[in-house]
């Protein structure tokens, strides 16, 4: 993959063998793992993968990377081999032919499609091992619980909270999903518990949107989860909105 | 930008929202619209936490937020059914966990609760105009927890179906039933219900479901919970989830999002970079893997081309088909194997391919211009197998395709021409065959109806057997005839009335008496008039090749077989034999006495065969072509060889089934050569019946009914010769 090294990796490349302060690496890598992520979420809309699929894709990558270093692994290999083996996870089986396809012409806009040469069979043989590494790295555990259940059952729930007029109105449903679906750029999704963050995401839309919620004794999100507090659900807004801050600089 | 939104939005979080928004969004039109609106709302503030952190992202988020676009539109409400199989946890409400007080849950209910949503209760009094209801729970989509808001409800007496007979409907429910109801009216001032059971009142996504008095297992799912719930105070809403069996359901995710509404792969994002509108439509895999597979076939198609011209036919053929495999309906192989097929004669096959080509891409010039030749050359296959009317579709196709197509236009005028003389031809064979074919059906059904009658009748009065026999006989002879004969003489047939048996038997015996008559004198010696009378019989036969030859030779084949049965019967019966002479000269009785003597049943067994064979001969011998007098020793000899073949049926004797065999044999030979042969069998079986005649009286029984047709003449005309013999000798 030496187009997408030239073209997006050139910053942890560049600097490897500078010394560099802690700091500025990590931010680097924050931003490459950003860029791999935005790259991987995009071949999912191409791919016409499912949220449940591309989210997968992402928490392999998050995992992969947080015992692997990018010093040694080409990370947009990983990412599409993680997409690979994410399809087959999630029962959403993708053709490596159409994962080369899409990433090939990422790198190279407005290319013609590949042919059916010699580079292309390199080409698979790269995915298909690298998902074997991927597998290794991370002893097989490729099973994830995603929050989106969850999710989607606290929409549920809340629903029957409010009047059909008020939540007809309100693009509650649609705003937390899109929040969870881009939390994926950032590693939020494997330092938390899945019911945090998809209560967070709920959390953050209702927030808002201002919407109104019958009070009682708790409040519903005390009831949705119990073991979360406020405080903690506002550390994971927080990160979920650095994220979209990191857009910003990345790309 | 949504107003009202915003406005809600501002007011939860106070100024500093708006001061951020405008400062965030000044480039925005949309919010310039609605800044001046929220100005007045901004001092509402219901929120005591402050988080700038949310309001920073709502301010930079607020064009895609507020966005009318990035509501979807409400899913289409499809008949709601409650759940039978969990296909999703369903939890009791949240307001039962939350422990809402009970006036806010009793007003937000009212506020909620709308005309068509279903209801359960139970009765708790009942009145002479209706009953009072306790609501316990809602269903259908609302779920709260209303069973001690004590909100009551009135069914007036109206509203409830009239069970059928004329008692009072009321009388059919008892305090305590459960009743499920839709919500008829509501006022929420005065805070009364008053429900219906009628589902008219219900919303129209609740169509199928049923109201009136239900049972407890019918009760909804989430109330269920919520009792166990309300009883058990260490369930959480979080176990209570994981333990559902619709939780570990792996498609409830598809499912749910359908019931929210979102459309899981075109769902927007909040992320500048992933809009909708920066994915190009080239860029996604379906579309990059059409166009890979489009070159990967063309490379395949060219290499089938090269094989191609140099004569290599088979590589090609595989070229061009793997190139179909990698991409169907790829226009330049199709085209390519079109050429192929038609190059190899296929044509049919090639104007498939060109018609599929011409499907995809119909201004493929190469495509036209090859399945313009390739329909005129098979149209020209199709002239000469007669399929005009095909090929003259065919050339009219070519020449819409392409109308400067010379040869197609040639070649249409040809075929046309030509049609016109066939038509005109058939027109006028229509014409003439237009009567017989009327006729012969009606007489195919007569002759069915005949047949039913005979079988009927045949354990019957002698003559009505006899008849039937003769009939028989003539339906046996007249099946063995060719089909214009057999037309002649249906039409014959028919021409007599046919209820008027009688008539036609005794015409029949007049023709027989008179025919008889004819041969009477002849049988004078045996192995001269043996010759002689083969010889007068042909001739016989020739004359009346016209229309006496039906008759002629109906009358005459039925007198020989009315001859050859008797003297059939002869050998057998020597003791019966005068009293069988005496009769003989009528055609049909000398057989009467003959024949009823015989067991009916067996009788019955052999002509049911006959007929059964009849009509397997009729259809062996109905396509011959017609030679007279050839035709009539066939005719002979076939009959022969049927009644042979007929013997062998029942026949246990091997000697006579052996001779049988041998005149089956001469049977099935061909019809050339049959007469010849026969008549050299005949010889032969001649010598048999001699020696048979004088054998064995058992094989008489079987034997002789056996033999009750025989359509040997010169046969008969032995036995006439014997008989005259006999007779001579008594004088």
């Amino acid at each position: 993959m030496e187009a997408a090294r030239s073209a997006h990796v050139s910053g942890p490349r560049e600097q490897r063998g500078e010394e560099n302060a802690d700091g500025k690496d990590s931010s680097n890598d924050a931003k490459t793992h950003f860029r791999v992520c935005r790259f991987i979420i995009e071949t999912g809309v191409k791919l016409d993968m499912r949220s449940v699929p591309v989210a997968t894709a992402c928490a392999l990558y998050h995992k992969f990377f947080q015992t692997a270093s990018l010093q040694i692994f080409e990370p947009y290999l990983v990412a599409m081999s993680s997409i690979y083996l994410a399809g087959k996870v999630e029962e959403q089986h993708l053709r490596t032919r159409d994962i080369i396809n899409v990433c090939h012409r990422y790198f190279h806009p407005g290319s013609d499609p590949l042919e059916l040469d010699s580079k292309f069979w390199e080409m698979r043989d790269s995915i298909v091992q690298c998902e074997l590494l991927i597998l290794r790295q991370l002893n097989f555990q490729v099973s994830f619980e995603h929050p989106h259940k969850y999710l989607l059952h606290y929409l549920l729930s809340v629903r029957n909270l409010l009047n059909r007029h008020a939540w007809s109105r309100t693009p509650i449903a649609e705003t937390a999903w899109a929040l969870l679906k881009d939390s994926y750029h950032g590693p939020v999704c494997v330092h938390h518990r899945p019911q945090h963050l998809a209560l967070a995401a709920l959390y953050l839309a209702m927030h808002t949107y201002g919407v109104q919620v019958p009070g009682g004794e708790r409040e519903w999100w005390q009831i949705l989860c119990e073991d979360i507090t406020r405080a903690q659900i506002e550390a994971i807004m927080t990160e979920l909105l650095q994220l979209y801050d990191m857009e910003a600089k990345c790309t | 930008m949504d107003r009202d939104l915003l406005r809600q939005s501002v007011s939860c979080h106070g100024p500093n929202l708006f001061s951020l928004l405008k400062c965030e969004q000044s480039e925005n039109p949309d919010f310039k619209y609605v800044a001046a609106d929220l100005a007045k709302s901004v001092n509402q503030r219901d929120k005591e936490d402050d988080s700038p952190v949310v309001e920073q992202f709502i301010a930079r988020k607020a064009d895609l937020l507020f966005a009318p676009s990035w509501k979807f539109t409400a899913p289409e409400e499809d008949d709601w059914q409650e759940a039978t199989q969990e296909l999703y946890a369903v939890i009791p409400p949240l307001e039962q966990f939350m422990d809402v007080p009970y006036e806010e849950r009793r007003d937000i209910f009212y506020r909620d609760v709308e005309r068509g949503d279903m209801v359960i209760g139970r009765i708790t009094s009942i009145r002479d105009f209706g009953f009072f209801v306790s609501l316990i729970c809602t269903a259908g989509g609302l779920e709260r927890d209303i069973e001690d808001l004590e909100i009551t409800g009135l069914c007036p007496i109206r509203d409830v179906p009239s069970s059928g007979n004329h008692d009072d409907p009321l009388s059919y429910f008892l305090i305590g039933d459960l009743i499920r109801a839709g919500v008829k009216d509501i006022d929420r001032y005065h805070e009364k219900l008053t429900i219906s059971l009628y589902s008219s009142s219900l919303a129209p996504n609740f169509n199928k479901i049923k109201l009136g008095v239900i049972s407890k297992e019918e009760l909804p799912l989430h109330y269920i919970r919520g009792e166990k719930v309300a009883s058990d105070s260490s369930e959480t809403y979080e176990r209570l989830l994981e333990s559902s069996l619709g939780f570990s359901n792996p498609s409830n995710v598809d499912y749910l999002l359908g019931n929210l509404g979102i459309i899981d792969t075109k769902s927007p994002s909040l992320m500048r970079g992933l809009q909708s509108k920066h994915f190009k439509e080239d860029d996604f895999a379906s579309a990059i893997r059409k166009k890979q597979s489009a070159s990967w076939a063309l490379k395949c198609v060219k290499a089938g081309v090269d094989h191609f011209k140099s004569g290599r036919h088979v590589e090609a053929m595989n070229e061009y088909n793997k190139a179909l495999e990698i991409d169907t309906n790829n226009v330049e192989a199709l085209v390519a194997r079109g050429a192929l097929y038609a190059t190899k004669g296929s044509l049919v096959k090639a104007i498939s391919d060109f018609e599929l080509a011409l499907d995809t891409c119909p201004t493929h010039r190469n495509a036209k211009k090859y399945l313009c030749q390739t329909l005129v050359e098979r149209g020209g296959q199709l002239e000469e197998e007669e399929k005009l009317v095909t090929a003259e579709g065919l050339y009219k196709k070519a020449i819409a395709l392409d109308n400067t197509f010379q040869e197609a236009e040639d070649a249409l005028r040809k075929l046309q021409a030509l049609i016109q003389k066939t038509l005109k031809r058939k027109a006028e064979e229509a014409a003439r065959e237009e009567k017989p074919q009327a006729t012969e059906t009606s007489a195919e059904k007569l002759r069915k109806i005949l047949r039913e009658e005979k079988r009927r009748r045949s354990d019957s009065s002698s003559v009505t057997s006899s008849s039937s026999d003769s009939s028989s006989g003539d339906s046996m002879l007249s099946a063995s005839r060719k089909k214009s004969k057999k037309r002649k003489h249906k039409r014959r047939r028919s021409s007599h009335s046919s209820k008027k048996r009688k008539r036609r038997v005794s015409s029949r015996d007049d023709r027989t008496t008179e025919d008889k008559e004819e041969h009477y004198p002849v049988p004078a010696n045996t192995s001269a008039s043996f010759i002689n009378h083969k010889g007068a019989l042909t001739k016989l036969i020739d004359e009346e090749g016209g229309d006496e030859d039906p008759r002629g030779s109906y009358g005459k084949n039925r007198a020989e077989d009315s001859r050859g049965r008797s003297e059939d019967y002869r050998p057998s019966r020597s003791p019966e034999a005068d009293s069988g002479k005496g009769r003989w000269q009528f055609s049909d009785r000398p057989e009467d006495p003959v024949l009823t003597g015989v067991n009916g049943g067996e009788r019955e067994a052999y002509r049911a065969r006959r007929i059964s064979d009849d009509s397997i001969r009729s259809h062996q011998e109905g396509s011959g072509s017609s030679r007279h007098a050839v035709s009539k020793m066939d005719f002979l000899s076939s009959a022969y060889s049927e009644h042979s073949l007929k013997l062998d049926g029942p026949m246990k004797d091997t000697s006579w089934q052996a001779a049988s065999e041998e005149r089956s044999e001469g049977g099935g030979r061909e019809r050339k050569d049959r007469a010849r042969e026969d008549c050299g069998s005949n010889r032969g079986a001649d010598g048999k019946d001699r020696r048979l005649s004088s054998g064995d009286g058992n094989r008489a029984s079987a034997g002789s009914q056996k033999k009750d047709l025989p359509a040997n003449l010169l046969d008969i005309f032995n036995q006439i010769a014997e008989f005259e013999k006999e007779r001579k000798q008594k004088k």
